[in-house]
């Protein structure tokens, strides 16, 4: 009988020829991911225990990007708990401030996460890997054991698999998919339980490059899922090959691999979307949110922080302004994209509009620690989700759209469809 | 833990579907304030749905649930349920609560479907959580759930995570791989 994606990557790093959803296998992963938020908790915890050195120090890649812009002298001393800790375990791979950028991107774009690979990582958002064909399992808290010990237990997870069908119009984006997925979901009309499962996507996928594929990895992670597949397209492993760190083999699922549920989804005919405060299963159609006033507006976070969605909200940018009451703020997700963004010119738009630029990672994304919001306040993001308190108060007014549509909407100072809107290229 | 068993005899305490970890287990301000300590959970566990729960609970007694219980990667409610000497059995948990409850030494068996047809509160249950043996005293039934697997065991009869690591570092002390 054959495997899904998950279930191969598990078998080769477990050392087992097969196995099967619900059995627990401890993988050795390819690499081990954290970021500032947890380190001081890890640390903490190991030392208490005496544990003072890790299994493979070399296999470990620690992040700085959920606190970039240290706002207080505490996260300043944080910073420094940060770099001893990577410096008393030997930690190389150090990305630290202005070092590398959002820990579930700038791997795939620098040739570190390779298709087929499998990792672990502290954050659920790891769930990018399958953008490239690759596999990172969140742990948490237990990330502690992983670095002591090399491995962690791991229940075999279920796989489902979506299949899209049909091509996107213009001006409607992977995001957009994402939030119409997740509201079918909900209701009920695609039954499906994403509760850790790994979620295959499948049909018309060869329209979708690395960023469509990370977009689109992002909303199934916030109904539940552990991790996202997309099958490598030769695109994609090309690019993959002409930046690989090291060596790979591509997995695919097996022909008669066994799947928990398959279902199809129609795309041809979607509208963009918007997510309305609550959490993405309240996503509607443009059409049905245009109309309220904004105060806030973001790009980037791990699902839409690629070069190519910052290319998508410039073409509304372009040789305007965002109004007085709007305050734009824009993260790219990686170091390497802002300085492609400056060297081709595509920043000074944002500039010109006069959008904020923040540095490289999760921006107010991570509980508001840069460009928070006031009670009753309306901001539309990118963000990966939009419940209560995300950006601060929770008392403000969270909406989510696509790069285009949340570019449109920050010139116009309010929610607008961007099949309306004006464009650069229009 | 030389009193450790994974045999329980105790009382029924059955819930229903859905009970969601803030407010069904335990008060959501424990939760945001992250309190881990045992003492400070034990009195306000089921607090906002039974007061005085702790008072009556006793080592060995086994919370029976129905499907998706404890809803979020939280552990406080777990913390309280282990310190007690409870026992949980449910028809199902979203993954990371099932997780979160072994992490915290939790004796625990899940995908147990119908369990909550096979029993009601106050009912004597013996439940072996190694083997997935279920008994209703008072009613005469006996049934077989999916066990605790092998390498969770090894964690729950250790206390959980931290217990599991401090197990661990000693042996890799004692086979010589001592720290420099």
């Amino acid at each position: 009988m054959g495997m899904t994606a998950v279930e191969k990557v598990l078998a080769r790093t477990s050392g087992r020829a097969s196995v099967r959803p619900g059995e627990v296998v401890h993988p050795v992963p390819d690499f081990i991911m954290i970021h500032d938020g947890l380190v001081r908790a890890a640390k903490r915890e190991l030392d208490a225990l005496g544990i003072d050195r890790l299994a493979s120090p070399e296999k470990v890649i620690m992040v700085t990007d959920h606190e970039v812009l240290y706002g207080s002298a505490r996260a300043a001393e944080f910073g420094a708990i940060n770099r001893n800790a990577a410096k008393s375990w030997g930690v190389g791979r150090f990305f630290d401030v202005g070092r590398g950028g959002h820990g579930h991107l700038f791997p795939m774009e620098s040739g570190m996460l390779l298709p087929g690979m499998f990792y672990f990582d502290n954050d659920r958002h790891s769930t990018n890997a399958g953008a490239i064909g690759a596999f990172g399992f969140r742990m948490g808290a237990e990330i502690s054991r992983v670095l002591a010990t090399g491995t962690n237990w791991v229940s075999v997870p279920k796989s489902v698999r979506i299949s899209l069908r049909g091509k996107l119009k213009p001006h409607v984006y992977a995001r957009d998919i994402g939030f119409y997925l997740a509201r079918l979901i909900k209701a009920g009309e695609l039954d499906l339980d994403l509760d850790y499962r790994v979620v295959e996507f499948a049909g018309d996928i060869d329209q979708f490059g690395l960023s469509e594929r990370t977009a689109l990895c992002n909303s199934p992670t916030e109904l539940g899922a552990y991790g996202v597949f997309f099958a490598p397209s030769q695109a994609l492993l090309a690019f993959a090959a002409e930046r690989a760190q090291q060596s790979f083999t591509p997995i695919y699922a097996d022909p008669d691999a066994q799947y928990e549920r398959e279902v199809a989804v129609d795309i041809e005919d979607l509208e963009p979307q918007v997510v309305r405060p609550g959490g993405i299963q309240t996503s509607v159609d443009v059409s049905e949110a245009v109309g309220p006033q904004i105060g806030h507006a973001f790009l980037g976070a791990c699902g839409s922080g690629m070069y190519e969605d910052f290319v998508t909200a410039a073409a509304f940018l372009k040789g305007r302004r965002v109004p007085d009451h709007v305050r734009l703020f824009i993260a790219p997700g990686t170091e390497s994209s802002t300085r492609r963004m400056s060297a081709e010119g595509l920043l000074d738009v944002f500039m010109q509009a006069g959008a904020i630029l923040l540095p490289a990672g999760c921006g107010p994304c991570n509980d508001a620690v840069v460009g928070p919001l006031h009670d009753g306040e309306v901001s539309i993001s990118t963000a990966s989700n939009s419940n209560a308190g995300r950006f601060g108060s929770k008392k403000a007014q969270l909406y989510l759209g696509s790069p285009a549509t949340v570019a449109a909407s920050a010139v116009a100072g309010a929610i607008v469809d961007p099949r309306t809107a004006v464009r650069e290229s229009a | 833990m030389s009193d450790f068993s994974w045999i329980l005899q105790g009382r029924c305490y059955r819930l229903g579907h859905n009970v969601p970890h803030a407010g069904g287990v335990i008060p959501d301000s424990l939760i945001t304030s992250r309190e881990i300590d045992p003492q400070k959970l034990v009195p306000r566990l089921f607090e906002e749905t039974d007061p005085g729960f702790h008072e009556r609970a006793r080592p060995g007694d086994i919370i029976v649930a129905g499907r998706k219980f404890g809803m979020g990667p939280k552990m406080n409610g777990y913390i309280a349920m282990q310190a007690l000497g409870l026992g949980l059995v449910c028809e199902s948990m979203p993954y990371l609560a099932y997780r979160a409850a072994i992490g915290c030494g939790l004796r625990v068996l899940t995908d147990c479907e119908g369990v909550t047809e096979a029993c009601e509160t106050g009912d004597l249950l013996e439940v072996d959580f190694a083997s997935g043996r279920f008994v209703n005293r008072t009613r005469g039934v006996e049934l077989r759930f999916p066990l605790l697997p092998p390498a969770l065991q090894e964690i729950v009869s250790v206390g959980g995570n931290v217990g599991w690591l401090e197990t661990w570092w000693r042996s890799q002390s004692s086979a010589g791989r001592s720290p420099s």
